[in-house]
């Protein structure tokens, strides 16, 4: 799963260091132009309904956290 | 008759002097304070600077401070051109160079990051290097010199440019369109007569304050007394939180983009979340898609929906369209009808005026014209011409480049652009320049850019050795965010029609 995602956020955004990058939100790195492809991206690839509650800076800020939010989502 | 907008802000001062005009989560700013810095700036200003008339740059964060830095410039008589300072250094770079101001006001959250590109641009011998660096927070606690202020008061006149506000030009080059205090005065009494503005209102900023959407926000507040509240960027992301801000400072008002009403739908706004206090809707930019605007409309039944067509060329606007029912999935909105003191009507390729139902450019002229492209005659001249369909004496048009038909009902229809143009998440984007950028990278031997509308995404397909990584770095250095393809594809070789040019269709194909 992770090699998964890891290969969705670095076709999106091959300038960002995803593997260090813990303040992908709230330090603006992400843009509303990533996080819709993102979004729509992970929906498609997981399976997953991501919700407006789902979106907040804790659950994107990381590539760990979007990892969690995504298991979490895959088991509901 | 106002002549310059100090006046509606002394007023309004002078009657809400401790009422906030500008809000955002952490910071507010009153009606009293912006006056009062504005002058203190304004005073500063003109007496540190030569008296020439060249503009001000303004790089600041987009924060409840930075309008009275703007107003500050206003004040010592000269145009202020606002750069966000979140674009890339490069971009700044080209358009300082454009811009030759007399002086850099920044922050001093930015100040070190502008002293480095002023010292790295000093080695490329740039004139404008030499433009002093000055810092809004010292400026702001100068001495007010109110005869000084006076005294420039008494020279300006209305049509003198108060803004200069760059947009993607095709060369590669953006472009530095320059407005006159005539014109803003014009397109915010048309808005606000339209949108129903009152001292009541509290408006929503979605845009960053370079951008021409923010001229709304930064200027009604100051004739109406009413107050903008500066909305997190993040939270276009974030629907719940976006609605919650909205609701706890009771937004009343905004005037957005498309994509701030398609992004959060796209991400589940309206499913736990309701917006209880908005009234007043305009939406700009690009073509909104009726299926968004369904769902709003649907859960904002007393919500007034606003349309709004139109370029920086005319001050954000040319026409717009109240909508009057609540729309279907499948419908296409008019544009509608020009706002008060805009002329606006279709023209033919052969400069013949466009009949009744039948395709032209659309063409405006009047008092909303901005002055023209700063330091860019050639520019200028290609774009603003003499009216063809009026040989009896000087009347300045804008050739907007999109298509429209006037409807028999005389409601105007847009049917799209003559040029490569687009409108991606409600910037305006030059495919051109993509590519102009994307070509001068080492290892790119051509490129070609597509937009995929239906997706809102940005593609890029080149050839050459180069590595998709190094392009996108590259791209990032120059090119502002939402210019930057989300989907860069090395290819073999560009697919071309037989006469030579690049095969669109296959490349449409491809982009799937």
């Amino acid at each position: 799963m992770r090699e998964t995602l890891m290969d969705i956020l670095t076709d999106l955004r091959p300038d960002v260091d995803f593997e260090n990058e813990t303040n992908l939100i709230s330090g603006g790195i992400l843009e509303s132009f990533d996080i819709v492809s993102l979004v729509s991206e992970l929906t498609d690839e997981f399976d997953i309904t991501i919700r407006p509650k789902d979106l907040v800076p804790e659950n994107f800020n990381s590539v760990d956290a979007m990892l969690a939010l995504i298991t979490k989502l895959v088991e509901e | 008759m106002t002549k310059n907008v100090l006046e509606w802000l002394e007023e309004t001062a002078l009657q809400y002097e401790d009422k906030p005009a500008f809000l955002d989560t952490k910071d507010e700013i009153t009606f009293g304070q912006v006056m009062e810095q504005a002058k203190a700036i304004g005073s500063a200003l003109s007496e540190k600077l030569k008296e020439n008339k060249a503009p001000v740059a303004v790089v600041a964060g987009r924060n409840v401070r930075t309008p009275a830095a703007f107003l500050g410039v206003v004040y010592s008589g000269r145009a202020y051109a606002p750069i966000d300072a979140k674009l890339p250094e490069q971009r700044i770079f080209k358009i300082l160079k454009t811009l030759q101001p007399a002086a850099i006001l920044v922050d001093r959250e930015n100040k070190e990051a502008i002293e480095k590109l002023l010292a790295d641009g000093r080695t490329q011998d740039s004139e404008f290097t030499q433009a002093p660096l000055l810092v809004i927070e010292e400026l702001k606690e100068h001495v007010i010199n109110y005869t000084k202020l006076a005294c420039i008061r008494r020279r300006m006149v209305m049509t003198d440019p108060l803004y200069i506000i760059f947009t993607s030009g095709s060369t590669g080059n953006p472009k530095g369109v320059m407005t006159s205090h005539q014109s803003l005065i014009c397109y915010i009494n048309a808005y606000s007569k339209v949108m129903g503005i009152d001292e009541t209102d509290r408006l929503g900023n979605q845009s960053p304050l370079d951008y021409i959407a923010a001229i709304r926000d930064i200027y009604l507040p100051l004739k109406y007394g009413c107050s903008t509240v500066i909305l997190p960027k993040e939270y276009f992301m974030e629907p719940d939180n976006l609605f919650g801000c909205m609701n706890e400072y009771g937004v009343t008002a905004v005037g957005w983009s498309v994509s701030a009403f398609t992004v959060p739908l796209s991400l589940g706004a309206f499913e736990d979340c309701e917006l209880t206090t908005l009234r007043k809707i305009c939406f700009s930019g690009s073509v909104m898609p009726c299926k968004c605007l369904k769902v709003w409309q649907e859960h904002l039944p007393e919500a007034k929906f606003v349309n709004q067509y139109g370029p920086t060329e005319a001050t954000a606007s040319c026409t717009y369209y109240e909508v009057d029912h609540t729309v279907t999935e499948d419908e296409v909105l008019p544009i509608g009808v020009p706002y008060e003191n805009y002329k606006v009507f279709l023209m033919n390729e052969d400069e013949t005026e466009t009949a009744v139902g039948e395709e032209g450019e659309i063409c405006v002229s009047g008092p909303v014209l901005a002055l023209g492209y700063y330091n860019d005659p050639e520019r200028t001249a290609a774009s603003f011409i003499q009216n063809p369909l009026n040989p009896h004496y000087q009347e300045k048009i804008y050739r907007t480049g999109d298509i429209g038909v006037l409807r028999e009902d005389g409601i105007l229809e847009f049917h799209g652009r003559k040029d490569r143009q687009i409108k991606h998440m409600g910037h305006r984007v030059e495919l051109d320049e993509v590519e102009y950028a994307a070509n001068q990278i080492d290892g790119v031997a051509e490129s070609c850019c597509i937009y995929r509308k239906d997706k809102e995404v940005l593609y890029l397909f080149y050839t050459g050795e180069a590595q998709k990584r190094d392009v996108v770095l590259e791209l990032r250095t120059v090119l502002p965010g939402f210019m930057v393809p989300r989907k860069v594809k090395p290819i073999e070789s560009m697919p071309k029609l037989p006469n030579g040019k690049i095969d669109m269709t296959t490349l449409r194909d491809m982009a799937k």
